[in-house]
């Protein structure tokens, strides 16, 4: 069955061609590599079968033979990418189902050739209202993956250590037995007792050994078990409230203004109110309209005016603290 | 100068902008770490003072400016062509705190945060600077929790009455909306309403008003804080590149940010008040009730440390879902096709 794909293009099959990869583009129309290194050497041309303009960008290696179903993963793959909302993000569950039958029906229409204007409208229209949802759930997706991750890597050291746990416990295991027989057989060698009574004492001992080790295993279990799959989370979730920050507003003094002390060696400038009030503004220009608008009134230009020439006017070179 | 050359040792690099690349580095004299940028030369036309003109903006300013919520300007040198600026060593900023979701921001982080930007920013004004490029990127953190502004590539003194400025400051995301429309001459306000876009974003997490182009912007302020009229904001007219909006109304900033108490909302207001000459000066800002409000501004150390800096810190759990809780009665599953 295998051998029975062909490019539609170059009839290359693989049979012939071993190393023969069909590639699919948007439209759902196969075509070898081969093919698409050729007609595709610009970076966009038309389907040879539909006619369709594509871009090789979008090749991708088949995955499956039909190329329906290849042409229906990619689309809602597609759509998926965009109607990405999540469960929480829905006041009811009838709600959560109706979005989902919706997307179902766009994919439908998109993979069986349904009103495709309409129905790329609808999407154009629902990325538009939900544009900055759409990008909250993709990095949250990420986020989640990224979590899932972690979790699987976790639990699979953890496996691992059970692992190596077990097989020490076999080859302590093993030791035991052959320190055992040895012994017997030493006893049994040089021992002046009953053999048959030296046999008994160390059954009876084997089964004590046994009977403890049986009390010992299980209790490592239960500790190891309240770290596995949901244990995971108990145990990261409480580690995570550690992280949060306590509130202990008690011991934190309260804000109160100071006005910033400034080093000014010169006669203090009036205030914003005084240049106002002892007519100051008299004397320059006054700001336009335009420089009101921009945020700029005369008021400022006056302080900084009265500022530089004030400032520095006691400065004595040799005298300690000052800045300017 | 081969001294000075000599006196930074390199650590690492930590990245590179568009004027200079920066690295850490050990001042073998103090043994301290420092953040070393280096000038990149630039076109002849960047240069044509002889050195680029952003590089000269932060010597010149920095130079004379010394508080502790501003970036220390410790020395600079120079070797053949280059020109080399040693500052604090900033272990993060604004930009990766806001990003990190495993951080939970309290109440009390933000004041926090804010309270020291504000008392930078009146430290700044008081000595006649506007920064002109406040932004999450440019709020410099360090492992005590001291916040610091940085980047003074395009500060400038204000109060001239005859000089003009360009309006084509501040990341857009952060540009008021006096110089959006043009204004050539403008005031501290220019930072405030920066401010009140990165309290905004300390709180909702994402960019309060990402505009994809200036019209955009404009469009996105006056759809939240209503389009201004000639009353609200007079002049408004008059500004070089006015462009009529038609009128949409306010909306209520505590639909907004659901979670900010009111005083919170108060100070948001003020800084986000469309006129500029309505709008709140540091001075005023740090008098409002919100600073002296409870919860306390968290000390620094507490400050929450982004992940990327701790790399003990954990990633932030997914909470139980109903899905999982309801499964025990049956039935509640939603019908979603899975592949």
């Amino acid at each position: 069955m295998d051998m029975d794909i062909a490019c539609p293009r170059c009839k290359t099959t693989k049979y012939r061609n071993p190393s023969l990869k069909l590639m699919v583009n948007v439209c759902g129309h196969g075509l070898c590599e081969s093919c698409v290194d050729l007609l595709f050497l610009k970076g966009s041309g038309n389907c040879p079968e539909c006619g369709v303009a594509l871009r090789r960008s979008n090749f991708r290696v088949q995955l499956f033979e039909d190329s329906n179903v290849e042409k229906e993963v990619d689309i809602r793959r597609r759509v998926l990418r965009d109607f990405n909302k999540k469960e929480e993000d829905f006041s009811s569950l009838r709600e959560y189902n109706d979005y989902l039958e919706e997307v179902e029906t766009i994919i439908f229409n998109l993979v069986n050739n349904v009103d495709q204007l309409e129905t790329n409208k609808k999407i154009e229209k629902f990325k538009k209202e939900n544009r900055e949802l759409i990008l909250k759930n993709k990095a949250r997706a990420g986020r989640e993956e990224a979590e899932l991750e972690a979790l699987l890597e976790e639990e699979a050291a953890q496996e691992e250590a059970r692992r190596a746990q077990i097989a020490m416990e076999e080859k302590e295991e093993k030791r035991r037995k052959i320190r055992n027989k040895e012994a017997l057989i030493d006893e049994l060698m040089f021992s002046t007792g009953n053999a048959q009574s030296i046999v008994r004492t160390f059954a009876e001992s084997r089964a004590q050994d046994a009977a403890a080790l049986a009390q010992a295993a299980p209790a490592p279990v239960p500790v190891k078990a309240t770290q596995f799959s949901t244990g995971i989370q108990i145990g990261r979730g409480s580690g995570h409230i550690e992280f949060l920050p306590v509130p202990r507003a008690d011991d934190t003094p309260l804000f109160h203004y100071e006005a910033p002390q400034r080093l000014f060696d010169g006669p203090s400038p009036p205030s914003w109110q005084e240049v106002d009030q002892l007519g100051y503004l008299a004397h320059i220009r006054g700001a336009s309209d335009e420089e009101r608008a921009g945020g700029y009134n005369s008021h400022i230009g006056c302080l900084r005016a009265l500022e530089d020439a004030m400032a520095g006017l006691y400065y004595r070179a040799n005298r300690e603290g000052s800045v300017f | 100068m081969e001294d000075r050359l000599r006196r930074y040792e390199k650590i690492e690099f930590l990245g590179e902008g568009q004027f200079a690349t920066v690295y850490k580095a050990r001042d073998t004299q103090t043994e301290n770490i420092v953040a070393v940028k280096k000038i990149k030369v630039g076109s002849r036309a960047e240069a044509k003072d002889g050195i680029n003109r952003t590089a000269l903006r932060e010597i010149k300013l920095l130079q004379e400016i010394h508080h502790p919520n501003i970036i220390g300007l410790l020395d600079v040198f120079g070797h053949k062509s280059n020109v080399s600026l040693v500052f604090d060593f900033m272990d993060y900023d604004m930009e990766v705190v806001i990003k990190d979701t495993s951080i939970v921001l309290t109440p009390a982080n933000i004041k926090s945060y804010m309270l020291q930007t504000i008392q930078g920013l009146e430290y700044l004004h008081n000595n006649w600077v506007l920064h002109r490029d406040l932004k999450p990127n440019n709020l410099l953190v360090n492992s005590d929790g001291i916040l610091k502004i940085g980047d003074f590539g395009l500060a400038k003194f204000f109060g001239s009455p005859n000089r003009v400025y360009t309006h084509q400051v501040v990341t857009r995301w952060y540009r008021a909306p006096e110089l959006l429309y043009g204004a050539r001459m403008y005031g501290t306000s220019v930072d405030m309403w920066a401010i009140g876009c990165i309290l905004a974003e300390l709180l909702l997490r994402v960019p309060f008003l990402p505009g994809e182009t200036d019209l955009d912007q404009l469009t996105r302020i006056f759809s939240v804080m209503g389009t201004p009229t000639e009353e609200t904001w007079p002049g408004l007219t008059s500004l070089q590149d006015y462009i009529q909006f038609k009128p949409m109304p306010s909306q209520p900033l505590r639909n907004i940010f659901s979670a900010a108490g009111d005083d919170l909302i108060d100070l948001i207001t003020s800084l986000l008040t469309v006129n500029p000459l309505g709008r709140c000066t540091c001075e005023q800002a740090l008098q409002m009730p919100y600073f002296s409000n409870k919860p306390a501004p968290t000390p620094g150390p507490q400050l929450p440390v982004p992940s990327s800096i701790n790399w003990k810190k954990q990633e932030e759990r997914p909470s139980l879902k109903r899905k999982l809780l309801d499964a025990v009665d049956g039935g509640s599953l939603a019908k979603k096709l899975i592949f």
